[in-house]
C-alpha cells in the first residue's frame, strides 16, 4: 500500500528520483536544491539506490556529465538553483537539440546581485526557450509526482526532450508536508525503464553527437524541436491520464482551476504561492467577491489553447508574476504576455493585468491578493486596466 | 506539413555516423588564407607539426620518410610553422598558388 510520509520538497524529489531508478546523478552544491543531492548521496552510500553518483566541478560540468550519460543510454538526474542554473546555460540547447531526455530539478532562487538566496522564478524562466519542458510544483507531493510524469513524457519516443522540474525554493523545497509515497510496483507500471532511441552511443556503431552542421541545416534542426513541442500536448495528456489512473490522483494536464465556477475574477499563478492564493480566494469569496484561481502546471509547452479557453470565461484576470522580464512587452514579468497572446483570438476577452509578487524570496501575504483583487474589480468596472503591471506591497497606497 | 529539401535534411537529434578517416560533410580547407610549405631537406621528422596540428593535417608517409600535408582540412592556422623545430615550414599566401583557395568562394 502507498503510505503517507512527511517530506520537504527536496526530500520528496530525491525519493521520486530513487523510485524512478535513475542511473546517473551529477551534483554540485547550491542552496536550496542541495538537500535533494544530500538525500540521494545517502541512498547511494547506503546501497538503497544503484546509481553512479558523480560530483561535478560546477553546474556546466553537471549538465555535461548528464549530456554524455544520457547519450550513452542512461536515465540521468541533476539539479540546481539560481546562479547555478544560469552558469550551465550553454548546455541547455545542445541537450534539447541532441534530443536527450536529461532531467534537471530546479528549486528556484533569485539571481545576483547581490547574493539574494530567496525563491524567485526568474532563474530557470530565463531558459524557457531552450527546448526543455518546464513546470512548477505547488507542494512536495506535486514535486514528487512531477518528476515521474516528466521522465515519462521526456523519454517518450515521440518527444525525447529534457525537462526542468521546478519547485519554489524554500516555500516548497524546505517546508515539510504530507506526501503519499506510492508502491514501487505502481512507479514501475507508470514508468518503464528508459529505452533510448537509435541515437545512443555504441562502440560497435561509432557516431558523432553535436557535430557541426551547415547554416542551411540550422533552421531544419530548429524545426525538429519545434515539431516535437507541437506534438507534446497529446503525450502530456496521455501521461497525466495514466498517472491519475495508476496513482489515484486528479491532475489536470496543463491548467488547474480552483473555485472558478461562477467566478468573475481569477488569479493566474504557478508554483508554491498558489497555496496562499487558494486561501485568499476562499476569504475573498466570504467577503462576497466572486474570485477563482487558475494554476499553470506547464510553462513549456505553454497550453495556449487551454489558457485561452479557460480565461475567456472571466471578466478580469490578474497574473501573479514571480519573475522579471526587464523591458518586456508587459513591463513586468513574462507570464502576462503569454496569457494575453493566448487570449488574442478569443471571442470574449477579460481585462488582464499583472502583479509582481514574491520576488527575491518575499512571501506573498494574503493582503497582497486582497489588494490585487480590488484593483482587478476596479478594472472590470472601468472596462480597462490602468497599467499592465503593479508591484505588490510597494504601491499599496495607490489602491 | 513542412517542405524540407532532401539535401538539407538533418538526422534525428543531429547525430551523424562518426567518420572513419575524413569527414566529407565538413571540408574546412577553403577557410585558409595562408598555408604552410615544407622544405623536406630541412625536416628531421620530429613530428612537432603532427602533434600540434589541431586538425590532424600532418601525417608521416613512412615509406617515403616525409611529412604529408592535408590541403582539404588545413585551415591555415600556422601553428605548425610556429612549432617546427628545424625551420622546415614557412608561411605562404594562398593566392600565390595556382590551386589556391579563395576564401568564401564557397563558404562551407
Amino acid at each position: 500500500m502507498a503510505k503517507e510520509k512527511t517530506l520537504s520538497g527536496c526530500a520528496a524529489s530525491a525519493l521520486a528520483v530513487k523510485m524512478a531508478k535513475v542511473d546517473v546523478i551529477c551534483s554540485y552544491p547550491i542552496r536550496p536544491y542541495t538537500a535533494t543531492m544530500m538525500e540521494l548521496s545517502k541512498m547511494v552510500a547506503d546501497g538503497e539506490l544503484d546509481a553512479e553518483f558523480v560530483h561535478g566541478e560546477g553546474e556546466h560540468a553537471q549538465l555535461s556529465v548528464c549530456y554524455g550519460a544520457s547519450a550513452a543510454g542512461a536515465r540521468t538526474f541533476t539539479g540546481s538553483s539560481g546562479v547555478g542554473v544560469t552558469y550551465a546555460f550553454e548546455t541547455y540547447s545542445p541537450i534539447s537539440g541532441g534530443r536527450l531526455p536529461v532531467q534537471m530539478m530546479i528549486a528556484d532562487r533569485a539571481l545576483d546581485p547581490p547574493g539574494d538566496f530567496g525563491s524567485e522564478h526568474t532563474d530557470v524562466m530565463s531558459a524557457r526557450d531552450q527546448g526543455w519542458l518546464m513546470g512548477w510544483a505547488e507542494t512536495p507531493q506535486e514535486a514528487f509526482d512531477n518528476h515521474l510524469i516528466n521522465y515519462r513524457i521526456g523519454e517518450d519516443k515521440r518527444v525525447m526532450l529534457p525537462q526542468f522540474v521546478c519547485q519554489d525554493g524554500y516555500f516548497v523545497s524546505h517546508i515539510p508536508n504530507k506526501v503519499i509515497v506510492p508502491e514501487q510496483a505502481q512507479v514501475d507500471e507508470f514508468l518503464p525503464p528508459y529505452s533510448p532511441g537509435a541515437h545512443v552511443l555504441d562502440p560497435q556503431k561509432p557516431m558523432s553527437h553535436g557535430p557541426q552542421i551547415r547554416p542551411d541545416q540550422g533552421a531544419i534542426m530548429d524545426l525538429q524541436r519545434a515539431q516535437a513541442f507541437l506534438d507534446l500536448p497529446k503525450v502530456v495528456r496521455e501521461a497525466v491520464a495514466d498517472f491519475n489512473r495508476i496513482f489515484g490522483r486528479n491532475y489536470s494536464p496543463f491548467v488547474e482551476e480552483y473555485m472558478t465556477e461562477d467566478a468573475d475574477l481569477a488569479f493566474f499563478i504557478q508554483g508554491g504561492h498558489t497555496l496562499t492564493a487558494r486561501h485568499a480566494v476562499k476569504h475573498l469569496r466570504e467577503q462576497g467577491l466572486k474570485v477563482g484561481l487558475v494554476k499553470l502546471r506547464f510553462l513549456r509547452p505553454f497550453p495556449t489553447q487551454e489558457v485561452g479557453e479557460i480565461l475567456s470565461k472571466f471578466k478580469g484576470v490578474g497574473v501573479i508574476e514571480t519573475n522579471t522580464s526587464y523591458g518586456g512587452s508587459m513591463r513586468g514579468g513574462s507570464l502576462l504576455g503569454e496569457v494575453r497572446a493566448s487570449l488574442y483570438d478569443a471571442a470574449k476577452r477579460p481585462v488582464t493585468t499583472s502583479f509582481m509578487a514574491g520576488l527575491g524570496g518575499d512571501v506573498i501575504p494574503l493582503k497582497d491578493f486582497y489588494w490585487a483583487a480590488k484593483i482587478l474589480a476596479q478594472a472590470v468596472k472601468a472596462g480597462k486596466v490602468e497599467k499592465t503591471v503593479y508591484w505588490a506591497g510597494l504601491e499599496e497606497q495607490a489602491a | 506539413m513542412f517542405n524540407i529539401p532532401k539535401e538539407s535534411a538533418v538526422p534525428f537529434g543531429c547525430v551523424t555516423p562518426a567518420p572513419v578517416g575524413e569527414q566529407p560533410m565538413m571540408i574546412t580547407g577553403n577557410w585558409r588564407e595562408f598555408r604552410p610549405v615544407i622544405d623536406n631537406e630541412k625536416c628531421n621528422l620530429c613530428l612537432n607539426c603532427s602533434v600540434f596540428c589541431p586538425d590532424a593535417c600532418w601525417q608521416m608517409n613512412e615509406a617515403e620518410d616525409e611529412m604529408v600535408w592535408n590541403a582539404k582540412y588545413c585551415k591555415g592556422c600556422l601553428i605548425c610553422v610556429n612549432e617546427c623545430s628545424h625551420d622546415a615550414l614557412t608561411k605562404a599566401y594562398e593566392l600565390d598558388f595556382p590551386d589556391g583557395v579563395v576564401r568564401l568562394e564557397k563558404p562551407f
